[in-house]
């Protein structure tokens, strides 16, 4: 969508802070994401990892601080809006259209790039023929790179969890967003489907889109990160490559130091 | 479609002509709704109030104002349309809060054609209503007006099946099955259904419209809440999401009541029985419940082989 040079910063978030009621579920986050690269975004349990990515995907508003994408403000700025622009994403909790197929499911990513009303339907015009096939056409290649071309007609509902999975991932690319947003995309797949999936980040990055990925599983993570922000409680805790976050002693303090000394305290 | 064509030849008893006209005119509301329920998602019980603004504006229109009963008949769907976008702030709603708020505009719009006499007519009701008439011609008898009325009904039909499977159907599918997937990705959600709103309120006013001038007499009690319920109900035993389901819960909701005179005061418990039993029985409404039996009927004549009913691909 764009033809600055990689590096550059797409999405930036200066001091973002979110309340809910007395918890401060983001506290002053500062975030950086180049251009082109996969930036996970860790911590543990709590620590504000889907908060910081539903308030870059406009489903709650900042409380103070301040967004950029694509060197726009975009703070205020709704979801359809933020979508349209460029951000698509995933949710942990899987939000597909369960009564339409997996190929229609990618085709809804493709509402805002393309123009069909109700009176065009209704009078069919070449115009929206022609939208309707380059929407399916679209739809398929998104199914494909996904690897869920042989399921394209089936429906979503009936879909196995994997596949699932993989069709939110299929709606969100279809549409070659600038960035996008995946919250755990491998929670709950076996290592297989897994290794799938980072191999699947991995190709939408080559793919001219950049990546923000909160997941749990840390093999993904190391494997296809180019740099890692670490949370905890809210805050920033630290950031770097995957090397220097493995090497990092306040991460290895807050997943496994504290965690060891709770459940030794608990034992 | 050509045994409706046929029909008026093969059973010309008025009244049967007049009870089918009043059928396809609560199916054109029905299947607007239709469109705002079963497609978008969006549970209103406030049709009614279009329903009576189209019909007052179409009797306004040609009794006051001497306005050609076809330009008429599009300024009912046009004020109909109008009025709603008074309903653009409430589709941030949803689901019963959305249902409320739906009526209390529907009593709102009663109120108003009851008391605005000057208008309305107000509890005298709305008299004087001209006939119908297409291009000079009157349609004076019930077989002509049966044409009106079952053929407006059937192009509202044939409009609202071809936007089946396009991306503005797809688009309000997304918003019911889930709202905030469909603002993920790009889809403005109040614009998409206030659109639904204004097409459904169209036709409702174009059923309006066609009311006035098939009785050719108003009253305010003809567009109370019942009235929306009514609309609802033709919905909701036809089958959610189903047009064809429409215009059968039209005919149930309409016919029915009429054909049960015989029985007297039992005929509203009749019909109240055979809501709750197609409920029961119907999961998806008489539209499926058809589906189910003529596909029993095939196997059992042997048309098609058996196969597992997977309700998941049948779709």
């Amino acid at each position: 969508m764009s033809t600055a040079a990689p590096g550059e910063c797409l999405l930036e978030a200066r001091g973002v802070t979110r309340r809910f009621g007395g918890l401060v579920a983001v506290d002053a986050v500062d975030l950086a994401v180049r251009r082109g690269s996969v930036h996970g975004l860790i911590g543990p349990n709590g620590a504000g990892k889907t908060t910081l990515l539903n308030l870059i995907a406009g489903v709650h508003r900042v409380g103070s601080g301040l967004l950029r994408f694509a060197a726009q403000d975009i703070t205020r700025d709704s979801t359809a809006k933020r979508a349209r622009a460029g951000i698509r994403r995933t949710f942990q909790n899987l939000k597909l259209f369960g009564e339409m197929t997996a190929l229609e499911n990618a085709a809804i990513g493709l509402h805002a790039q393309t123009h069909g009303g109700f009176f065009d339907a209704v009078f069919s015009t070449p115009r929206h023929r022609r939208e309707e096939r380059s929407i399916a056409d679209r739809s398929m290649a998104a199914l494909h790179f996904v690897g869920l071309a042989g399921l394209a007609q089936a429906r979503a509902d009936s879909l196995a969890y994997g596949h699932r999975r993989l069709l939110e991932i299929a709606r969100a690319i279809v549409a070659r967003p600038a960035l996008l947003l995946l919250d755990e995309p491998a929670a709950g797949l076996n290592v297989t489907e897994a290794a799938h999936v980072s191999d699947l980040i991995a190709r939408i990055r080559d793919e001219g889109t950049t990546v923000v990925l909160v997941e749990h599983h840390m093999d993904v993570v190391m494997r296809v990160s180019d740099e890692i922000t670490v949370l905890n409680y809210g805050r920033r805790l630290a950031h770097g490559t995957p090397a220097q976050i493995q090497e990092h002693p306040a991460v290895i303090e807050a997943y496994l130091g504290r965690a060891a000394e709770t459940d030794r305290a608990q034992a | 479609m050509a045994a409706l064509i046929a029909l008026p030849w093969v059973e010309p008893d008025k009244f049967a002509l007049h009870v089918i006209s009043l059928i396809a005119i609560a199916s054109i509301a029905a299947m607007g709704l239709q469109v705002l329920l079963g497609y978008s998602g969006q549970l209103s019980i406030g049709q009614a109030a279009f329903y009576g603004i189209g019909a007052y504006t179409s009797a306004f229109l040609t009794a006051k104002l001497g306005v050609p009963f076809p330009l008429a008949l599009i300024g009912a769907g046009v004020a109909a349309a109008i009025a709603s976008l008074l309903m653009v702030p409430i589709t941030r709603l949803t689901g019963a809060y959305l249902a409320v708020a739906t009526l209390g505009f529907s009593i709102i719009v009663y109120l108003f054609i009851k008391n605005e006499e000057w208008l309305t007519g107000g509890s005298y009701g709305f008299i004087g209503i001209p006939r119908a008439e297409l291009f000079g011609y009157v349609l004076r008898d019930p077989r002509s007006s049966y044409y009106l009325n079952v053929g407006v009904a059937a192009i509202v039909y044939f409009v609202f099946a071809r936007i089946e499977g396009s991306r503005f159907a797809r688009a309000i599918n997304a918003i019911r099955q889930d709202a905030d997937a469909a603002r993920a990705s790009g889809i403005r959600v109040t614009l998409l259904k206030s659109e639904c709103f204004v097409i459904a309120a169209f036709v409702a006013g174009l059923a309006g419209s066609l009311y006035a001038h098939e009785v050719r007499y108003l009253a305010p009690n003809d567009f109370t809440f019942w009235k929306s319920i009514e609309i609802l109900i033709m919905v909701v035993i036809g089958g959610v999401g189903s047009l064809a389901g429409a215009i059968l819960g039209a005919a149930v909701v309409v016919g029915l009541p009429e054909y049960l005179r015989a029985i007297g005061d039992y005929r509203m418990l009749v019909f109240g029985a055979i809501l709750i039993a197609t409920m029961l029985f119907g999961e998806g409404g008489l539209a499926a419940l058809v589906a189910t039996l003529g596909r029993r009927l095939a196997v059992a004549m042997r048309l098609v082989p058996k196969l597992p009913a997977s309700r998941k691909v049948a779709q």
